[in-house]
């Protein structure tokens, strides 16, 4: 009686299985990096309608936030400023500069802007813009430096266990009221803010928000 | 970084075209193609496809979705759209509130309206008009509570099949045009002096409306005026005007009044301020301990109501035998009463009426006299309320006996009406048939449909030379109209109203005309060809003339500011009253027969859900089941068992599945009807009970031929009953969608009651009722211990709010204005008749109805029954993927997110208030939820592609689309198919108060919400205020105290789910001299009967909610 099987089919159930388990660590690694925000969002720099540099309006210029986002106080939505406040400083700054074209025609006609969205929550995600930076959440946690951005980009993966991160441990983050608008604020070091932060959960009575209905309704 | 570079930017749009002005709106190509286009094949009948609608495209909600169709590597690519120029005070984000009011026939609901980003997306009462806060509690809390229409009005201002062109002669026209020709006629009838136009017109209370019929009518003496309303409350005011001499109109308080006597009137249900009445009569049952008093209620009515169900003494009578009662109680009023009156000839009335009642039966003379007497015995604070189905005569009786026991405590008041004089429907008909009519204006109305059916009206309105209608839908009046405009929702109207007593309110747009409507100041002003014509224009030069013009505009501000304009109250006028005008009118009352199985009597009531039939299309309230029948999308012919029995009508409910009825045909004289049978407990014997306001032919897409229509048998003779019907048997069958079929608690006490007196003995006689614990080990503290410990009983320790619920069910009366604001708040779907009959509906919030006693004379109890948010959720513990859990203020939440739909949370509930989303009943229309998408077209094209290239869009056409999608509560998910869900105590405004409350305290401590900041919707909406809601952890809370009422129990208490909604028992008020009296609640009896105690065992009054450590019960009392 010859073999029906081949003298090194003895080897393949263990080749199966030593393959399979390659191809789904590398399949598991790939869902784990590549189907994550930090993958799918971070980076992600739209070119806008308008070339408007945050960089030379925050850093040089040393705007405030809410010249320009003046609903993110009273608002769960952090509004991109209207046309006409642009030209409020643009009708006597660089009034007949090219790249304020389409800004001048705005204003004129009441067209608006179309500014490409680069940071989205999910629908189901009910994030308040207002509340955060009341009680001393700074922008720079979840839109990055972006007092430093030439061109908007968008720096933190802002998903849920990104959130969790600070609402597990808010101590980590809460900085003084005053320096919320402050994008280079750092706190002296690590311990200090520890400290501090610990303060502000105590003397604001900060919860630890983990439940669902903190922010899915 | 990588770069993206998306797709090249997209011509900026002008976005959503919702609320530009209409000369933009008409001044845009697409517009005036759409304007002038030949009129579509077939679209003059209403279809489900109105596939060319292509205005829609014009109106589609692209901003901030602009770009979703560019889609980019990633994902799709949105653009932000901001304002070019940014209006002032408004941010975005921020919804605001305006002050308007709705039009209630000759009255108005004083509202506020919340607006997100420029559309209406809420309705609430203004509690800050004078009617409600005449009405605030000793600790000043401020309420406003609505109806159910104000709160479903809302979904018919974004209905698709709203009138949305200018139609001439059946073809597309313009507004422009429109106006041309209402210039014309005014032109051509300056010269005849108006002789030959006709004007017909709803019942209003606009005084801007009542400046202009007189502005015109000096102007075109001749022309003549009408009002038409099928269900007409201005009745009590005819009669008050005849039996005082004088112009005059009543004003109840009913917080005021100590006995209530209901002659057939359902005031808590189909009055034009029910709101208002059902506040009063619950804040005169409001009892805080149980030294409080409470006021009685007595309904004398044939069919069963939402009054009848709330009555301490209810008589079953037919509708024809309420005026034989009314005499013989005014009699004895007059008579006996203590305060015989001298007027020459009261003696020989009273004779005259006590012979004119002989026919009344037994039952009802013992009823009536010991009701009288118990009246005459609290004379100064009664009030006495005759129905709109009762002919003036039993009004007139109404005014009688008011005018001696009700006026002292102001329980009953009179104050001036104003109401500009007109005609007659009838009167009207006769002119047209005499050929006496050029022009005919309709404002509104649907005579077509609902005209009484002696006139022929259709053809009695063609006889006019021309008609113009202004119309919210393309109706059964519509095709027989010269002219139809499109009428504006009352929320994209310029207007004014007056409120039950007189206050002046304004109604302010808070959107523009979706569709470019009129409204009836617009219409009447061009009409008359007069100068201003703008609604805007009209409604001030109104309120100049009420305050001058002095500060007009701070004036102006104001008035728009607080919805109302104080001090324009109606004064109340002393009255006289007239006997020689009453005296000789109810004397000549014919009184018919007492009815029989034989020669029935047909009494007409309006429906619950849809009223007249002006709400035929509104999915919200065609879905609401009714507050007694608890029916959905039908109406029904309502006999009593008795009756039923005599005719051989067998209604088998074998199971809800199935429940399938034999269809009627009622006859009177030779018009005929047909509609399917039920059998409905408290029906007076003898008596046919029929619902208006269904069987619309050309209703819409939604309320088309949903139940039957009993217009065809209500003639001008017999607008409120008729006798003499007879009643047939046909070998059809027709299915009804019941909600709640099963009509007994069978003992168990889910609803508990007491008689006053009762309650006065043992003021804990609630818990009194609580069954024993199941036998295990039990805590430190006395109470069972749970299997496992509960996370939550840590973990709240920690939480700031514990959010909790009290419902008063002394106060609820049943009318289910929660459930539609429930559904409007939290953009819960319909689901159309099949799937309720499959147990499917989605309401968050249900009014369970239970009878009790014999199936003839049964006593009723509502009770409201929404999640109970348990401490120890038995939904939690069996879901397998973590989507209900418990937040620590002891929310039982739902993630929709988590959810895959096992339903074992749904299974495992005892309350039964989880609902599951068998379908996606918002993507689809509910006509085709069960059509695969490979065999389904929309709009004419395959679904599937369609699909595939717009996947948000669902199933639904795209005009109904856009629509539904404004309709929708930007803070509360749409939830989709495979999910279960179910009330999250309004948690969007709970966490929107918490956010506000923060931001408020910045760099604080003071997160606390203070107590009374925010309402839940059905709180809200609530017209008795019976459902408080709050923080159960701030022992000074509104709901703290609620819950601390000796009356709180818990439903279904022991099996230990500790609910946070608490009830509060309910208590009667009965007399013991009344026949119909009984010891004890006939609950509480079914409860005894079936083997329960009035024990004391469990916990004591308190909810369960005590303040120490652990947060557990606090032992008993």
């Amino acid at each position: 009686m010859s073999d029906i099987f081949p003298k090194w089919t003895n080897r393949l159930p263990l080749q199966i299985l030593a393959g399979g388990a390659v191809t789904m660590a590398s399949v598991v690694a790939g869902v784990w990096y590549y189907f994550t925000p930090e993958y799918t969002r971070v980076g992600y720099q739209p070119i806008q309608p308008v070339s408007f540099s945050h960089n030379i309006h925050v850093d040089q210029l040393g705007m405030d936030c809410r010249y320009c986002h003046n609903g993110v106080e009273s608002s769960w939505y952090s509004n991109v400023p209207s046309s006409s406040t642009c030209m409020a400083c643009h009708n006597q700054v660089l009034k007949d500069d090219p790249k304020l074209a389409l800004v001048r025609e705005s204003a004129a006609s009441g067209k608006p802007i179309p500014w490409v969205q680069i940071h989205k929550t999910p629908d189901y995600v009910y994030f308040n813009h207002a509340v955060h930076v009341n009680r001393g959440v700074s922008c720079v946690h979840c839109h990055g430096q972006i007092n430093q951005m030439d061109e908007v980009f968008h720096a933190k993966p802002l998903g849920m266990a990104f959130c969790l991160e600070c609402h597990r441990q808010p101590e980590a983050f809460l900085r003084p009221p005053e320096e919320v608008y402050n994008l280079n604020w750092r706190a002296e070091n690590p311990t200090r803010q520890l400290a501090d932060g610990a303060r502000f959960v105590k003397e604001w009575d900060v919860k630890k928000l983990e439940n669902c209905s903190a922010c899915h309704r | 970084m990588s770069k993206t570079i998306p797709p090249a930017c997209p011509e900026p749009e002008s976005g959503p075209t919702y609320w530009r002005s209409l000369e933009q709106l008409a001044g845009t190509p697409e517009f005036r193609e759409w304007a002038e286009r030949e009129f579509p094949e077939g679209a003059s009948e209403l279809r489900d496809d109105w596939h060319r609608r292509d205005f829609m495209k014009l109106m589609s909600a692209s901003f901030l979705l602009a770009g979703l169709g560019l889609t980019g590597c990633r994902r799709p690519v949105e653009t932000i759209h901001p304002f070019a120029k940014q209006p002032e005070g408004y941010i975005h984000g921020v919804s605001k509130y305006f002050a308007t009011a709705m039009p209630a026939r000759s009255s108005a609901i004083p509202l506020l309206v919340k607006s997100h980003e420029g559309r209406p997306i809420k309705i609430e009462g203004n509690p800050e008009h004078p009617l409600n806060a005449a009405l605030t509690d000793e600790a000043g809390h401020k309420h406003g509570g609505t109806n159910l229409f104000a709160q479903a009005s809302i979904l018919n201002l974004y209905d698709p099949d709203r009138a949305r062109r200018f139609l001439f002669k059946g073809q597309n026209s313009s507004r422009a045009r429109a106006c041309d020709a209402l210039a014309e006629l005014a032109k051509k009838f300056t010269d005849a002096q108006g002789k030959g136009m006709c004007v017909l017109m709803e019942r209003s209370s606009s005084p801007s409306r009542a400046r202009l019929q007189q502005a015109l009518t000096a102007k075109f003496p001749q022309a003549r005026w009408f009002i038409y309303e099928p269900m007409d409350g201005a009745l009590a005011g005819q009669a008050a005007a005849q039996a005082f001499g004088q112009a005059v109109r009543p004003l109840y308080r009913l917080d005021k009044a100590r006995r209530i006597l209901a002659l057939d009137a359902d005031f808590m249900a189909a009055d034009d301020d029910s709101y208002l009445l059902i506040r009063g009569f619950a804040k005169g049952r409001r009892l805080r301990s149980a030294d409080d008093d409470m006021n009685r209620l007595y309904v004398v009515e044939s069919l069963m109501t939402v009054t009848g169900a709330n009555a301490d003494h209810r008589l079953r009578l037919p509708s024809s035998q309420v005026a034989p009662l009314a005499m013989f109680l005014t009699a004895q009023m007059i008579e006996a009463g203590g305060q015989k009156d001298t007027t020459p000839g009261a003696a020989e009335f009273v004779s005259a009426l006590l012979e004119k009642s002989k026919g009344l039966p037994e039952v009802a003379r013992t009823w009536a006299a010991a009701c009288a007497e118990d009246l005459m015995a609290n004379a100064g604070s009664v009030v006495v309320l005759a129905g709109e189905r009762q002919p003036l005569e039993v009004h007139l009786l109404a005014h009688a006996m008011n005018f001696y026991l009700g006026r002292q405590a102001g329980a009953v008041s009179y104050v001036a009406d104003v109401t500009p004089p007109a005609g007659t429907i009838v009167e009207l008909a006769t002119a047209l048939n005499a050929g006496e009519v050029e022009t005919l204006v309709m404002l509104g109305g649907n005579p077509a449909y609902n005209a009484p059916a002696d006139l022929d009206w259709p053809a009695a309105q063609r006889k006019a030379g021309t008609v113009i209608r202004l119309g919210y839908f393309e109706d059964e009046t519509a095709p027989q109209c010269d002219w139809h405009l499109p009428l504006a929702h009352y929320l994209e109207s310029w207007g004014d109203l007056r409120t039950a007593d007189g206050t002046l309110v304004p109604v302010q747009p808070l959107i523009e005309p979706l569709f470019g409507g009129l409204t009836e100041l617009e219409v009447l002003a061009r009409l008359g060809g007069l100068p201003v014509t703008r609604p805007y224009d009209i409604a001030r030069e109104t309120f100049k003339l009420a305050v001058g013009d002095a500060e007009f505009e701070e004036k102006w501000k104001r008035y728009l500011h607080d919805g109302f304009l104080a001090g324009t109250a109606a004064p109340a006028v002393q009255v006289e009253i007239d006997w020689p005008a009453i005296t000789p009118a109810v004397l000549g009352l014919a009184v018919p027969e007492v009815p029989t199985a034989q020669r029935l009597e047909v009494a007409f009531a309006r429906a619950y859900s849809v009223d007249d039939g002006r709400y035929a299309n509104n999915g919200w309230l065609q879905e609401l089941p009714d507050p007694v029948s608890k029916i959905t999308w039908d109406n029904v012919i309502a006999l009593s068992q008795k009756t039923a029995q005599e005719l051989g009508v067998v209604v088998v409910d074998r199971n809800r599945m199935d429940l399938s009825v034999p269809v009627l045909r009622i006859a009177v004289g030779n018009r005929t009807i047909e509609g399917p049978a039920w059998i409905q407990p408290g029906m007076a014997d003898g008596v046919v009970g029929v619902t208006l306001g269904y069987g619309r032919p050309r209703a819409g897409r939604i309320g088309r031929g949903v139940g039957y229509d009993a217009y065809p048998i209500r003639t001008s003779t017999g607008m409120g009953f008729a006798s003499g019907a007879r009643l047939e048997i046909t070998n059809r069958k027709f299915p009804l969608s019941c909600t709640q079929n099963h009509w007994t608690m069978q003992g168990r006490p889910v609803i508990r009651e007491a008689n006053l007196e009762e309650f006065r003995k043992d003021p804990g006689f609630a818990n009194a009722m609580n069954l024993h614990e199941p036998p295990g080990p039990r805590g430190p503290d006395g109470q069972p211990k749970p299997a496992y410990p509960n996370p939550l009983d840590t973990a709240k320790l920690e939480a700031t709010h514990w959010w909790g619920m009290s419902v008063d069910l002394n106060g609820c009366v049943g009318c289910s204005a929660c459930v539609i604001a429930c559904q409007s708040e939290n953009n819960i779907p319909i689901v159309g008749k099949e799937q309720v009959n499959r147990g499917r509906e989605m309401h968050w919030m249900r009014i369970d109805r239970y009878f009790a006693g014999s199936v003839a004379e049964p006593q009723v109890v509502n009770q409201p029954m929404l999640c109970q948010h348990c401490e120890a959720a038995p939904c939690e513990s069996v879901c397998p993927v973590n989507a209900t859990v418990h937040d620590n203020e002891g929310l039982n939440v739902m993630a929709y997110n988590r959810c895959v739909g096992t339903r074992y949370c749904s299974n495992n509930c005892p309350y039964k208030v989880r609902r599951f989303n068998f379908f996606d009943y918002n993507r689809r229309p509910i006509t085709e939820l069960y059509k695969s998408p490979l065999v389904s077209f929309t709009d004419g094209e395959w679904e599937l592609k369609r699909w595939f290239k717009d996947r948000d869009r669902g199933s639904r056409p795209q005009d109904e689309w856009d629509l539904v999608k404004l309709a929708k509560n930007p803070d509360v998910t749409v939830r989709m198919r495979g999910v279960m869900e179910k009330c999250t105590f309004c948690l969007q405004r709970i966490e929107g108060a918490k956010i506000a409350q923060k931001i408020k305290a910045g760099a604080s401590a003071d997160v606390a919400v203070p107590d009374g900041t925010f309402k839940t919707a059905c709180q809200q909406a609530c017209p008795a205020d019976a459902i408080v809601f709050g923080n159960l952890r701030d022992e000074t809370s509104r709901v703290s105290k609620a819950t601390a009422s000796q009356r709180t129990y818990k439903v279904l208490e022991f099996l230990q789910t500790k609910p946070r909604v608490t009830y509060q028992a309910r208590v009667r008020n009965p007399n013991p001299k009344m026949p119909d009296y009984h010891a004890q609640p006939l609950t509480t009896r079914e409860y005894l009967d079936a083997g329960g105690t009035l024990g004391h065992h469990g916990d004591g009054h308190a909810a369960g909610y005590g303040h120490d450590a652990k947060g557990e019960t606090k032992g008993a009392h």
